[in-house]
């Protein structure tokens, strides 16, 4: 059987460019597989848990060997249509220089179909028919759908810093910088491929700081943290997007500063936060290796800063059906998922550990208790913190 | 005690038709509508009931019609009119018929007619009286009579007594039969599960042998009242369904009340003798059990007449406690599978079916017998989420009221349909443009209510009809199985179809590659899906073969008759499977649709051999 594969070449494929060369040969061996009456195949790496491999000196979950085939029959003939006439389109944008959402793409397609009646039969019912070729192609590709000019509207990811300097080269070649320290209040927001921003430091920056909550984030600057502290507060505003994963990789290789991440104590943050902010997720595998800082370090909420600093602290519902999933996927973690199994990560998973076994969790916010009346404390607190090297 | 002024006004004894004039919504004349609907049916079971009795083939001719306003607030006038080939009644007899209570040949008589007490025709002349000061003009020869007598009936409502009012003889242009017409105050409702039309379905349908004429409205509103429209359903069996004789009934299933009063019909017979006449399954053992359970030999000496309630108390406990033989399942009627599979066909066309006749068993230690038709009707095509049309006889009456509470339709919902490849909701009717259509028939049905609307929904009962539901799902199963192929088989050359030159041209246009190889490439796809086309195929003639070989699978206890031959008929209409849905993948109409309405153009019946042979 004729094998067609985009494969492993394209592994952690950064270069745009190399995107309309691919297409053509796996177009061109697709066609002589039909020319000869072959049955052509394509292979997909398998993003899934059971396919992730997690080596720490790599730092980020990386794709086994599965792949997923689909062989072009009756069945497949619509999937392998509707691919080849998308890839049409974002080769064009590529061409082009044009950039889409994926909402975008859909009512695109819609209208190549209406203006075609023999492609009538390919027609999108709703975005999530577009939306799964686009993902597809992806797959097929290795790439990302950034590389095809296929934009999210990123959220999270709100940088503070007086010493950070962005430098951003315009598609039409046009050099933008931005200085954050002249933003006043207002935060760097990291879109679309921040791996192509250029960064520089005006005077040498410390840490950086990635502050769960966005809320918190932003009380910690407008109380004086980044004048007090050379260093970048960036809140991350829930599980990290692609933007704040591949912001904090350019930061973690391109400044060299040690990221802390700072947010709450319970299985949910450990899994869906941290651990996608540092090693990537298996969803993710194919690009893990950009989007994903493996250098982060958790530095709390711990478990021991409850009893030293005596945190306000409580028991995971039994009935909240969330908080009891969440448990129940430490579980599974701990069972299955690479990362934590592994040694290097011991603390991470001492913490789940504790997690499970104590069924009680504690938020980031809980260190504005300690001392009501002083709205630095949890300044002071994260700092000393760091600097006495208490993070895992 | 000091007797107040009011407390000693006159206890008065109310005769039988007092009772029901003032009670007539106990007997299905409690809205509108339902007076229309019961009227009809009324003088339709008697009709059929009269001419099966006599051993005619039935052929009934009715008119609904509306004729003006009703007297009662928002009421029509309506005019209904039943005219059979029965074998009329004796001038003397008509208004007892119809003009006096209980007055019935039937009554108690264990066997599974229509019409059991002799109330409903009579209230339907009571109706007509209280709403349209007539009764029912009625029209009626025998073979033996030079002419037809003619009158209008009333009933004497204080005493319980048809009087027959304009008597005279005329001349009539028929050999026999039975002509009633009663002017009444209802509505006329066509559509829907109370409609008239509905109820008239299901009378065809159970009524192999009945050819129907009915004259209806073709539109309700104010002007569609009056223009009328005659539809004729020719009869599909020419035999009349064995009638079984009537069986004694069978103490077990009898209340204290209705032992005595089977009591009074004997008169002055000895009590033994009463006991093993009057009942099935009683002899000389029983009376001896009896005996060994105290009761004295002296009792069965005495004339029936001569016991006392204490007495018959006693022998009924006593006579409870003794096990007796099952009732013997010999009084059940049948329609049978064969009459139902060609009767299911009147309905309407339809694309496949399948019927069961569950041999008669013993339900609540009565005897039952249960059948089941399912049809899928073309017309109803686009109907796929709305709830199956259910069709519910009780002794081959339809009921079309109170559905929620019916035995039939709580078995209806506990059969898993999807198995059988039907949509359905948790614990709800099954999904689709289907006709289930489910037939109960006992010389004993217990019904909920005296309109007799609802089967009462005994654990035994259900679990039977369930039990038949099951195996007509099982047949129906493999239609669906094969359908679902053959789509399959369509929608995979349409795909072929459809999206073979779209892959290629834009592999092409992305490769730059020329005609030629565009051309090869098509080509080469072609051969390629082609071979999944092939398998399609294949799969589908499986499932022919196995919807061919349908009868091995059948239960034991089903008859061998089978549903509507798919494939034979298609071959008799020349339809080629294959190439219909090859060709029809263009003409957009799919093969089975073809197939099925060649199948409904062309029923073919493929009948057990004997049933062939005769």
């Amino acid at each position: 059987m004729a094998k067609s594969t985009a494969g492993s070449n394209r592994q952690g494929g950064k270069n745009q460019g190399d995107l309309p060369k691919f297409s053509r040969e796996i177009c061109e061996r697709l066609l002589v597989d039909l020319e000869k009456a072959k049955r052509p195949i394509l292979y997909a790496t398998k993003c899934s848990l059971d396919n992730s491999f997690y080596n720490h000196k790599v730092g980020y979950l990386t794709p086994g060997e599965k792949k997923v085939a689909t062989e072009l029959n009756v069945s497949s003939v619509k999937k392998m249509s509707r691919a080849i006439f998308f890839l049409e389109i974002l080769l064009r944008n590529i061409e082009t220089g044009g950039v889409n959402t994926k909402r975008e793409l859909y009512y695109i397609a819609k209208g190549e179909v209406k203006h075609n009646s023999i492609l009538k039969p390919l027609d999108f019912a709703d975005q999530d028919e577009s939306d799964s070729v686009i993902d597809f192609i992806c797959e097929l590709f290795e790439c990302y759908r950034e590389d095809f000019n296929c934009y999210a509207n990123d959220r999270g990811g709100q940088t503070y810093s007086q010493h950070l300097v962005v430098h951003e080269t315009m598609p039409d070649g046009e050099k933008a910088t931005v200085d954050l320290s002249k933003l006043g209040t207002t935060p760097f927001q990291p879109k679309n491929r921040p791996q192509n921003l250029k960064l520089s430091a005006k005077k040498k920056i410390d840490f950086a700081l990635v502050v769960e909550s966005e809320g918190t984030a932003n009380t910690l600057v407008a109380n004086g943290f980044t004048k007090r502290h050379n260093s970048i507060l960036i809140g991350a505003g829930g599980v990290p997007s692609n933007a704040v994963r591949g912001w904090c990789k350019l930061l973690q290789d391109q400044l060299r500063v040690p990221l802390y991440f700072f947010g709450d104590l319970d299985a949910y943050t450990m899994q869906n936060i941290y651990r996608t902010l540092k090693a990537g997720s298996a969803a993710s595998l194919i690009r893990n290796q950009d989007y994903s800082a493996p250098e982060v370090r958790f530095l709390g909420v711990l478990p021991e800063d409850i009893k030293k600093y005596q945190l306000p602290d409580y028991a995971v519902k039994e009935n909240d059906a969330q908080e009891v999933r969440a448990l129940k996927k430490a579980q599974d973690a701990l069972k299955n998922d690479p990362f934590f199994q592994d040694k290097k990560n011991k603390g991470v998973t001492e913490v789940l550990h504790w997690l499970l076994k104590n069924k009680r969790r504690c938020e980031q916010q809980a260190f504005f208790s300690v001392d009501p009346r002083d709205p630095l404390m949890p300044e002071k607190i994260i700092v000393e913190k760091i600097k006495r090297g208490n993070y895992i | 005690m000091a007797k107040d002024s009011k407390a000693s006004a006159k206890i008065t004894t109310s005769s039988t038709a007092e009772y029901f004039s003032k009670n007539l919504q106990q007997v299905g004349f409690s809205s509108q509508v339902k007076a229309v609907l019961t009227t009809l049916k009324e003088a339709v079971d008697n009709a059929l009931d009269a001419c099966e009795e006599h051993n005619i083939l039935p052929e009934i001719e009715l008119w609904v019609e509306k004729m003006g306003s009703g007297t009662l607030k928002g009421s029509d006038k309506i005019r209904i009119k039943v005219l059979d080939n029965g074998p009329g009644i004796d001038g003397d007899d008509i208004p007892k018929v119809f003009g006096e209570y209980l007055a019935s040949s039937k009554f108690g008589r264990g066997r599974c007619s229509r019409g059991q007490q002799g109330i409903g025709i009579s209230a339907a002349t009571t109706w007509a009286q209280l709403t349209n000061a007539t009764g029912a003009k009625v029209i009626s020869k025998t073979k033996a009579m030079r002419k037809a007598v003619s009158g209008t009936v009333e009933v004497d409502i204080k005493n319980n007594r048809g009087n027959m009012k304009d008597r005279e003889t005329i001349d009539w242009d028929r050999p026999h039969g039975t002509s009633v017409e009663f002017t009444i105050d209802g509505r006329i409702q066509l559509n829907g599960e109370a409609g008239l039309l509905n109820y008239l379905n299901g009378t065809v349908l159970v009524n192999p042998h009945l050819t129907l004429h009915y004259n209806l409205p073709t539109g309700t509103g104010e002007e569609g009242g009056k223009a009328m429209e005659r539809t004729t359903v020719e009869r599909v069996a020419s035999e009349l369904p064995q009638i079984p004789e009537a069986t004694e009934p069978h103490p077990h299933t009898m209340k204290l009340g209705e032992f005595i009063a089977h009591s009074h019909l004997f008169g002055r017979t000895k009590v033994g003798a009463w006991l093993k006449k009057g009942f099935s399954r009683v002899n000389e053992g029983t009376i001896k059990e009896l005996v060994a359970a105290g009761i004295k030999k002296g009792v069965f000496e005495k004339n029936v007449d001569q016991l006392d309630d204490a007495e018959f108390k006693d022998l009924y406990t006593k006579i409870q406690n003794i096990p007796l033989m099952a009732p013997s399942t010999k009084s059940v009627l049948m329609i049978g599978e064969e009459a139902l599979a060609k009767s299911i066909q009147r309905l309407g066309a339809v694309d496949f079916f399948s019927v069961v006749s569950r041999k008669p068993t013993i339900c609540d230690f009565k005897p039952v017998e249960v059948e089941v038709a399912i049809a899928r009707l073309q017309e109803r095509g686009g109907e796929s989420d709305n709830p199956v049309q259910v069709l519910r006889f009780a002794n081959r009456v339809p009921l079309q009221f109170d559905k929620a509470a019916c035995a039939i339709v709580q078995a209806i919902q506990t059969v898993n349909w999807r198995a059988y490849g039907l949509g359905q909701p948790k614990e709800s009717l099954p999904l689709g443009p289907y006709i289930v259509a489910v037939s109960v028939v006992s010389p004993f049905i217990k019904f909920k209510n005296a309109s007799k609307e609802t089967v009462d929904a005994s654990e035994e009962l259900v679990e039977e009809i369930r039990r038949t539901l099951i195996q007509a799902g099982q047949r129906l199963s493999k239609y669906i199985k094969k359908e679902f192929r053959a789509n399959e088989l369509e929608e995979k050359r349409r795909y072929i179809e459809q999206f073979g030159p779209i892959l290629v041209e834009g592999l092409c246009r992305i490769t730059k590659a020329g005609d030629s190889r565009k051309k090869k490439a098509s080509d080469g796809l072609m051969k390629i899906l082609g071979r999944d086309a092939d398998a399609a195929e294949t799969a589908l003639e499986l499932a022919q073969a196995k919807l061919g070989g349908g009868k091995s699978s059948a239960s034991a206890e089903v008859s061998d008759t089978d549903p509507i031959d798919v494939e034979a008929v298609a071959e008799d209409a020349g339809v080629d499977l294959k190439r219909a849905s090859k060709k029809d993948a263009k003409s957009k109409k799919t093969a089975p649709a073809k197939v099925a309405a060649a199948a409904a153009k062309k029923p073919k019946i493929i009948l057990p051999k004997k049933s062939a042979e005769a």
